[in-house]
């Protein structure tokens, strides 16, 4: 209960996040790079409690990036005025920031809620279509004669070997210098759902393989199922385990890898803020120490991998008792 | 049995071969479609023209393809465009720097990630809590950032050096110092990856009717769980070694790069920012050569498992 | 989620926040007292320098030998025969002691000096001058140096009265006069004349080859070159130069190269004490905070050398086949180009992306380049209102109101920016997008590694690139390939058989005399008068020239910084090494 509840409020936040987020995307504050993140307080400065507010930023230093809090004004928090469910009064000193800026003075916490859209899109598109050519190719490759199996398992291999880079290189070289935001969306998709497969099909070819020699499926057999029916009913929700595991270990590769495709000119480009390009960004350098709030899309990330796992560990309802023992 | 064995060693080693010839053509061609490396605004046009003769980098692929095919059926993968010196010779240096590092991280992970993975498997406890959580984490990080931060660890503190490695420095401790960093980042989300792989597979395995019906019968659970769960659990998780071991001693370009490691994987990747043609191909045919022997060797390590698997992959 | 999964997990985020939290404010301490300088230059010693890039030959006349390792190993193993002084910009002697020019300018007789030795010993001669000379020119080698030592497509003539003198007659009047031997080091002919007679030198002085084939008149030796790694440079025992006191140089006993082709682990590794100095000396002012906080600790030097040369810029292709583009109509305009100047506010690029380290420009010269600079071309202000003006005149409005401004057709202004990928001119080129999108502009910004971005520029697919061209030389007329419009380098519209424009045939003829006006005042005044129409045509728009700022370990004595690349290794023979100052325990 309590797993669907959170993987429906992630849907939630990457649907409808825009409408919460404080600021635009884009906007670039350029008095405020690399702000640190302003909390939110109850206790204001003469000790007492009070409804909850922020201090405002001043800045101090420009090429330190120093800020000092304005204790002198804090700012109260307002819900569910002007558009948005939390802000903050309008004043031009200094806008809230919960989650502080990035490089250019954008608003983190916006830029995450805006890139979930795009990084969560490719990274589940990509994942589903992975898992689902995996699934063929490996069930294909157990019950098909020796010559598909070989073929299958030696295509896999072939696709691992190749480095993915190259072709994108290739591939970038052939295309129109812009593209469409959906023609950037597909063809992200397609090439890693092309290079994903080999992994997930080894596993599945694994399993089938070991699942088709057990005693019910030779039973099965012997009664006169037929060989689609015994994969589809049988053997491939033995897999479903497995698939899962591997969509937890896929997405967040894929959303870091949809960044490393942005340096060989494969992105979705400025201003666009998927996670992957966010994460970038903070992994250069020693940028890190000094703005540690930019690691905010790596925590993102965790949230959404540990709720697809935990929806992923309830028991199955699978024949045969695939259930968790604990 | 053993003429069987000999017949599938034989016979996956010649696709072997065949999947490195296929990987490097594939390669070669890939980067041809690119611009060359005489694309720069410090060369003059016509002095690149001149080069690319020189080179013979202006001939149709075909006619290019052709020429270094026979070379490389000589093992003579030519000279490298960037640095000028014989493919063979910088593919062994840095294939040798890439093998170490990569036995040493797997080595590493699998003593973590693979003992976790049994933890989180079978039990519930707090710690099995913690572990499954700080697995998910470490999966979720990018090896990128991991690097960076021990990087940042390492020239705050002074303890180790910012990457690098000197081959000829003297010793074995001072190749250790080096090694230490890039083999914590390589090894920490592999070993997570271990984990989730092996935990998954383990749950699994602990719920089969066989393992249930052992328990039932009064066998002790870590007994059950270590004699018998395991067996049926590390098919899946081999099947994924393979390729594991060849992805990671192709060289995780990411770790290599930004700890300055002279590995094969920040090769490649150097090759192809400077689009060195024949460094590109040479690469990726040690890239290939390592997957299929990782490969090949965790195929024959699920044969010997797992004879249920029947007939040879 | 189990209940203790989850206690256990916010714990755990709970603890990494706080810690992220400590560790940001534990980051700010505030700088201890400096000490003096006060050591005398002792010889001796070692300093590591990082270099982004290694040489894939050792030959400054290959044909791929202009590229920055190979230009920077030439500097510090070879020597020309006079040499341009980076810090005064003026030309001193070097190999010739002196020199005589004739009257019409055309004839110079350069002495060279006596007793000067290469660095396998054997002596200096004339003939080594007319060797190096003639690998310039020679039709099978196709030397990259034979542009620049050409005047308008003609080589020099050279010959050798005796074995100390030289003559070099220029074909045509050329203002630069020697100052354009600066780029040509002098080869040993006992070393490469055979190879050259066979046609064979391109095969010489290269990785595969033995580096004991290479002989140079300058202060270092290689003496070795592991691939990927680093170069190591000895002291030239044979080396003419000696200091003021008599001492000879190089006070250095070995240079090292570390290769770090990323800038970041380059900044660690500066920052750990593992190099001393880098190559291309300029931190970023995104790393300025972290080396301030080390320079506090008397672990760095931070050396403010001033406005930097060779500004980015913002090129527009002006070339004839995008004249088919219906966005051309706009696109191509003079009126759009200059709304884009002014309707970009600078100084959001300086705070944002410089952080304030970098001075706003309105013209193609930077104001670091003393010689060539035109304070009076550079003036200008952030104008929207002026822009919107200009768009206007160009045909783009926003009849519909929704803040996109739409052409005749009703078709939205769009356009895309070529860039470099990683890199600050992207993240300069995400600023212009934004302030253009409040005009109403929409752009798209496609990054592309830079191998990648000049081969789209010079299949003329794009529409504007945001990059940038490091000049060999302050001197203008030896940068020709930029200004002339049948220049390979004439970003906006390369290599036109005769110019498309007026505004282009004026600067062809200006530029022809700046290279060959006899006086600097002439010349200086010529010059201006290209920059004047640069700006008023805007083919390209140059937006910050940014405020140098180099980074040395404490272990650097005597740096004679200049504003050209390599900052501090082109005179890398004055460079000596002291110990560490503050007792570190680094290496």
């Amino acid at each position: 209960m309590r797993s669907s509840f959170l993987l429906a409020l992630v849907a939630l936040v990457a649907a409808a996040g825009p409408v919460a987020a404080p600021h635009s995307p884009s906007h670039q504050f350029t008095d405020f790079i690399h702000a640190p993140p302003m909390r939110p307080r109850v206790i204001g400065p003469d000790g007492r409690l009070r409804s909850p507010f922020v201090y405002p930023l001043r800045l101090e230093s420009r090429l330190e990036r120093r800020f000092v809090e304005d204790r002198a004004r804090p700012m109260p928090l307002q819900f569910l005025s002007g558009g948005s469910i939390v802000s903050v009064a309008p004043s031009p000193d200094s806008p809230w920031f919960p989650l502080g800026t990035d490089a250019l003075g954008r608003d983190v916490l916006t830029r995450l809620l805006f890139g979930a859209r795009v990084s969560l899109g490719v990274a589940i598109a990509s994942a589903a279509g992975a898992l689902l050519i995996g699934l063929m190719a490996g069930s294909l490759a157990s019950v098909a004669g020796n010559l598909v199996d070989e073929g299958v398992m030696r295509a896999a291999e072939f696709v691992i070997a190749l480095p993915a880079i190259y072709v994108v290189l290739a591939l970038r070289s052939a295309l129109p210098l812009t593209l469409s935001p959906p023609a950037i969306f597909w063809t992200m998709v397609g090439v890693f759902a092309l290079v994903g497969w080999p992994l997930a099909a080894r596993g599945v070819r694994t399993i089938v393989a070991r699942e088709m020699s057990m005693e019910y499926a030779e039973a099965a057999r012997s009664v006169g199922a037929s060989r689609t029916r015994l994969l589809l009913h049988h053997l491939l929700p033995a897999t479903s385990g497995f698939l899962v595991t591997q969509a937890t270990l896929l997405i967040p590769a894929f959303i870091l890898a949809e960044a490393t495709l942005s340096y060989t000119g494969l992105g979705f480009g400025e201003p666009t803020s998927s996670w992957g390009v966010m994460l970038q960004e903070a992994g250069r350098g020693p940028i890190l120490a000094e703005a540690p709030w930019l690691i905010a899309p790596a925590a993102a990330i965790v949230l959404v991998v540990l709720t697809v796992n935990s929806v992923a560990s309830r028991p199955a309802a699978v024949p045969f008792q695939r259930t968790d023992p604990t | 049995m053993r003429h069987g064995f000999l017949h599938f060693l034989i016979r996956r080693s010649a696709l072997a071969v065949l999947l490195v010839l296929l990987v490097s053509s594939a390669s070669l061609w890939l980067i041809s479609l690119a611009p060359d490396h005489l694309a720069g605004f410090d060369i003059d046009p016509e002095v690149a023209a001149a080069e690319r003769q020189r080179l013979k980098l202006d001939r149709p692929f075909v006619v290019q393809y052709a020429a270094w095919l026979s070379r490389a059926a000589r093992f003579d993968f030519g000279e490298s465009l960037k640095y000028g010196l014989p493919v063979t010779t910088l593919v062994g240096e840095r294939a040798w720097n890439t093998a170490l590092l990569g036995t040493v991280s797997l080595l590493l992970a699998t003593l973590i990630g693979i003992p976790a993975g049994i933890l989180t498997g079978s039990q519930r406890g707090p710690l099995a809590g913690f572990t499954r959580v700080t697995s998910v984490m470490l999966v979720s990080v990018p090896p990128l950032v991991t690097s960076f931060m021990l990087l940042l660890v390492a020239s705050r503190t002074g303890w180790f050096p910012v990457g690098g490695f000197v081959p000829e420095s003297a010793g074995a401790g001072e190749m250790i110092r080096h090694l230490i960093l890039p083999c914590l980042a390589l090894a920490v989300p592999l070993a997570a990856t271990l984990e989730r792989l092996q935990s998954q597979a383990l749950r699994e395995a602990l719920g089969e009717p066989s393992i249930r019906a052992a328990i039932a019968r009064g066998c002790s659970r870590t007994r059950v769980t270590w004699r018998h769960a395991l067996r049926l659990a590390l098919p899946p998780v081999l099947a994924v070694y393979g390729v594991l071991v060849g992805a990671v001693l192709s060289g995780s370009f990411a770790v290599e790069i930004v700890m300055a490691w002279p590995g094969l994987g920040a090769l490649m990747y150097e090759a192809l920012v400077a689009r060195d043609l024949y460094l590109v191909a040479g690469c990726a045919a040690a890239g290939a050569a390592f997957l299929a022997a990782g490969v090949l060797g965790s195929d024959v390590a699920l044969a010997l498992a797992d004879p249920r698997i029947g007939r040879s992959p | 989620m189990a209940k203790t999964t989850r206690t256990l997990l916010t714990l755990l985020v709970a603890a990494v926040l706080a810690a992220a939290l400590w560790w940001s404010v534990g980051a700010r301490t505030g700088p201890s007292p400096v000490a003096a300088d006060p050591t005398p230059i002792q010889p001796g010693g070692e300093l590591v320098a990082t270099i982004r890039s290694e040489p894939a030959t050792y030959n400054r006349y290959a044909p791929a030998g202009g590229r920055a390792a190979t230009d920077l190993l030439t500097l510090l193993t070879h020597a020309p025969l006079v040499r341009i002084n980076r810090t005064t910009d003026q030309i001193e002697p070097w190999l010739a002691e002196s020199w005589a020019s004739s009257a019409d300018g055309l004839t110079h007789t350069l002495k060279l000096r006596e007793g000067v030795k290469f660095s396998d010993g054997q002596p200096l001669t004339s003939a080594d001058v007319l060797f190096s000379f003639r690998v310039v020119y020679d039709p099978v080698f196709k030397s990259g140096l034979q542009p620049a030592l050409s005047v308008k497509g003609k080589p020099l003539a050279v010959r050798a009265p005796n074995p100390h003198t030289v003559v070099i007659v220029f074909p045509e009047a050329f203002a630069p006069g020697l100052r354009l031997l600066d780029v040509l080091p002098i080869l040993p002919k006992h070393k490469l004349e055979a190879a050259l007679d066979a046609g064979k030198l391109a095969e010489e002085w290269v990785p595969a080859k033995p580096l004991t084939d290479i002989a140079g008149l300058g202060p270092f030796v290689l003496s070795e070159h592991v691939a990927g790694q680093r170069l190591v440079l000895t002291r030239n025992a044979h080396y003419f130069r000696r200091d003021a006191s008599g001492v000879q140089l190089p006070y250095l006993d070995r240079l090292i190269l570390s290769v770090v082709a990323d800038q970041n682990t380059e900044a660690l590794r500066l920052e750990a004490g593992e190099a001393d100095l880098m190559s291309n000396g300029e931190i970023r002012p995104q790393d300025y905070a972290g080396f301030k906080r080390l320079a506090g600790q008397e672990r760095l030097k931070l050396t403010d050398i001033g406005v930097g040369l060779d500004p980015d810029f913002l090129a527009f292709n002006l070339r004839k086949e995008l004249a088919k583009d219906p966005r051309a109509s706009w696109l191509q305009t003079r009126e759009f180009r200059r709304a884009v100047s002014a309707g970009v506010d600078r100084s959001a690029i300086v705070n944002a992306v410089y952080l304030g380290a970098a001075d706003p420009i309105y013209g193609p010269i930077s104001p670091g380049n003393r010689t060539w600079y035109d304070a009076s071309v550079n003036k200008g202000s952030f104008d929207p209102a002026e822009a919107r003006r200009l768009l206007a005149t160009a045909g783009l409005t926003d009849a519909n109101g929704d803040g996109q401004l739409e052409d005749a057709h009703g078709k939205p202004a769009r356009f895309s920016i070529l860039t470099q990928g990683g890199h600050n001119r992207e993240r300069v080129s995400a600023v212009i997008q934004e302030q253009l999108r409040k005009l109403g502009l929409a752009v798209d910004i496609v990054t592309l590694d830079p191998g990648g971005v000049v081969q789209r520029w010079g299949s003329g697919d794009w529409d504007a690139m945001y990059f940038g061209l490091q000049s060999s030389s302050t001197d203008p007329a030896l940068n020709t390939e930029l200004w002339l419009s049948s220049g390979s380098l004439h970003i906006w519209n390369p290599s036109q058989p005769t110019p498309a424009t007026d505004w282009e045939r004026r600067i062809d003829t200006l530029m022809g005399e700046v290279s060959t006006a006899p006086t600097l005042e002439a010349r200086q005044k010529a010059f201006g008068e290209v920059q004047k129409i640069v700006v008023e045509e805007r083919p390209l728009v140059h937006f910050v020239a940014l405020r140098v700022t180099l980074a040395t370990s404490d272990r650097v004595r005597n740096p004679t910084p200049a504003l050209q690349l390599p900052q501090l290794l082109w005179n890398a023979e004055s460079l000596a090494a002291g110990p560490r100052a503050n007792g570190g325990s680094r290496r």
